[in-house]
């Protein structure tokens, strides 16, 4: 993929979780060397977002299903590995990776 | 000499009016300077710091269309029951606009309190960082402070308020441990809301219940079709517009037309009363948004800042972290908030008392979270004593403390969790003892406490470390 990688994390109201989880999301990033930019918004106002990625908890991407190609749930906030593997897994399936 | 002294007065008094007193830049200053201190590129240092101001504006925008409607509802709703709507002298608005600076710094000192005592006691282990909560806290603890000593200054206000707030953020996930470890064992994160004092109750009457045996929530299977409702911006107007409908239809046909004529003329109380209500999510939605903005450029510079100071410190984050333990649990738990709330709304206008406003948000985080701990000690029955507690203590806290707040800003307490209750009143309780300088009481209490606290825990941490057995879940917070 030759553009940077736009990804959403989101939560209830988009500011406690959401954005803990945009710092993990940066670091798994990071970690597999993909140039991103990473938002946190809440649930409601990530229905008018576009995105390549999207990241949240079951309660909330259970909903956002078609809101981008890739929708990963999380269990663990703080799980940068986790993460990591489980996006390169994705994006590689989408053909996203380089 | 006197020359220099008039000069160095007026640049402090221009300071104080033309920055401390103007939150948008105090906050945009605080954000740039913690971009800078983490060496950021330039461009991140100077979009961070406008995105910061920006997203304060945006705020104030949104507490202005929320107490617009929330002043609407409330009217509507005390005529249709007979009740006068509840009085208040001053609006969160004026006092943002008067005491935001001092907010905003109590925020950046107690933070760094905070980070202190984390640095200097390991029994503290966790670092306070759910920034919303950090800053509404900030908020509510200056709010009662200058209801308990109107006559305090921006300093005192400033110094005092930091020294509760860092006590709070220090002790708060600490006493929350024992109850985290039975949710998330692995002990990697804290628990940091403003909902603590509320789990910790259910977790404490959970025990009537019994053990948990074979009652976990995540047996249980709920309906999808309530899913809509954890959308706060969704179940915050259907809401608020149902119960305005119900109270315009009970309601004098006058009240409810002269506030519709005084929107648009010729507006019916029916859609009036809808567009109140989607209004009032509206200015909840605004309001969010801009606390979102800010919060995105100092939040992670805060966690920035701390990663360097404190290395391999647990964090503590928002209530949300501890969902995913027990989804249907939190479904459970906003469910049973929300009637018990209801139901409390329906008794308490009857009886003329207070007339009370449905907090969504809160009934979702606070009743979810109680109910999740409710769940890990007692199964499904502890879920919804945890939802139902929420609604009580939400219900009796929104009609108490608006009258504590009314010569501040009362729309706190229909913002408001547990704990800013407990905290409120603590500080308002110790006004007997207020007069000028005793207001230095209160935090140096609160520091002392805190102080005490971690030295014990940390000698008994040392010693249950010399028996050799590893730290048991039993020990208390």
């Amino acid at each position: 993929m030759d553009r940077t990688l736009e990804v959403l994390t989101v939560c209830g109201v988009g500011m406690g979780s959401s954005l803990m989880l945009k710092v993990t999301a940066e670091d798994a990033l990071r970690a597999l060397d993909l140039p991103a930019r990473v938002e946190a918004t809440d649930v409601s106002s990530a229905r008018g977002m576009r995105a390549d990625v999207v990241i949240g908890q079951e309660l909330h991407t259970a909903e956002l299903g078609d809101l981008a190609p890739i929708v990963v749930t999380i269990t663990d906030f703080l799980d940068v590995d986790g993460l990591a593997s489980a996006l390169h897994e994705r994006l590689a399936a989408h053909g996203l990776l380089p | 000499m006197d020359l220099v002294t008039d000069s160095v007065t007026n640049a402090l008094v221009f300071l104080a009016d033309n920055l401390f007193g103007q939150v948008p830049l105090l906050i945009g200053l605080i954000t740039l300077a913690g971009l800078l201190l983490q060496r950021k590129p330039v461009e991140d240092v100077v979009g961070g710091a406008l995105r910061a101001a920006v997203g304060v504006v945006i705020l104030f925008i949104g507490v202005e269309v929320f107490t617009g409607g929330l002043e609407g509802f409330q009217a509507v709703l005390a005529d249709a029951v007979g009740a006068a709507p509840p009085a208040a002298d001053r609006s969160l608005g004026d006092f943002l606009g008067s005491h935001g600076g001092t907010i905003a710094l109590v925020l950046t000192l107690a933070f760094l309190a905070h980070v202190v005592l984390v640095r200097l006691f390991t029994a503290a282990r966790y670092l306070y960082l759910t920034g919303h909560l950090m800053f509404w806290i900030s908020t509510i603890v200056v709010a009662a402070l200058v209801t308990a000593a109107p006559g305090a200054g921006r300093p005192t206000l400033v110094l005092c308020g930091a020294g509760v707030v860092a006590a709070y953020w220090t002790l708060q996930p600490v006493w929350m441990r024992p109850l985290m470890l039975r949710v998330m064992p692995e002990d990697r994160f804290g628990f940091a809301h403003t909902s603590s004092l509320i789990c910790l109750l259910t977790g404490w009457a959970g025990r009537a219940f019994g053990r948990l045996e074979a009652r976990s929530t995540e047996q249980l299977v709920l309906p999808r079709r309530l899913s809509f409702f954890k959308d706060v911006n969704v179940s915050t107007a259907l809401v608020v517009s149902v119960l305005l409908l119900g109270a315009v239809a009970a309601a004098g046909p006058d009240t409810a037309a002269d506030r519709a004529a005084e929107m648009d003329p010729g507006l019916s109380p029916w859609v009036w009363a809808l567009l109140v209500g989607l209004r009032f999510a509206g200015g909840i939605a605004i309001l969010l948004f801009g606390v979102r903005m800010f919060l995105a450029e100092i939040v992670p510079a805060f966690k920035g800042l701390s990663d360097r100071v404190i290395p391999g410190t647990r964090p503590a984050l928002d209530a949300p972290t501890v969902f995913p333990a027990a989804p249907a649990a939190v479904m459970l738990g906003f469910v049973a908030a929300t009637a018990v709330f209801l139901l409390l709304l329906g008794l308490f206008a009857a009886a003329g008392w207070f007339t009370l406003i449905p907090p969504m948000i809160m009934l979702f985080f606070v009743g979810g979270s109680a109910a999740v701990f409710g769940n890990a000690v007692a199964g499904w029955p502890g879920a919804v004593l945890g939802g139902a507690l929420t609604g009580v203590v939400l219900a009796v806290g929104q009609a108490l403390t608006w009258g504590l707040l009314a010569g501040t800003a009362p729309e706190l307490a229909t913002l408001a969790d547990p704990d800013w209750y407990a905290i409120a009143w603590l500080i308002a309780g110790m006004r007997p003892l207020i007069g000028g300088a005793a207001i230095w009481a209160i935090p140096v209490v609160a520091l002392v406490t805190t102080v005490a606290v971690l030295l014990a825990l940390g000698r008994r941490e040392r010693r249950t470390a010399g028996e050799r057995t590893p730290a048991t879940e039993s020990e208390q917070g």
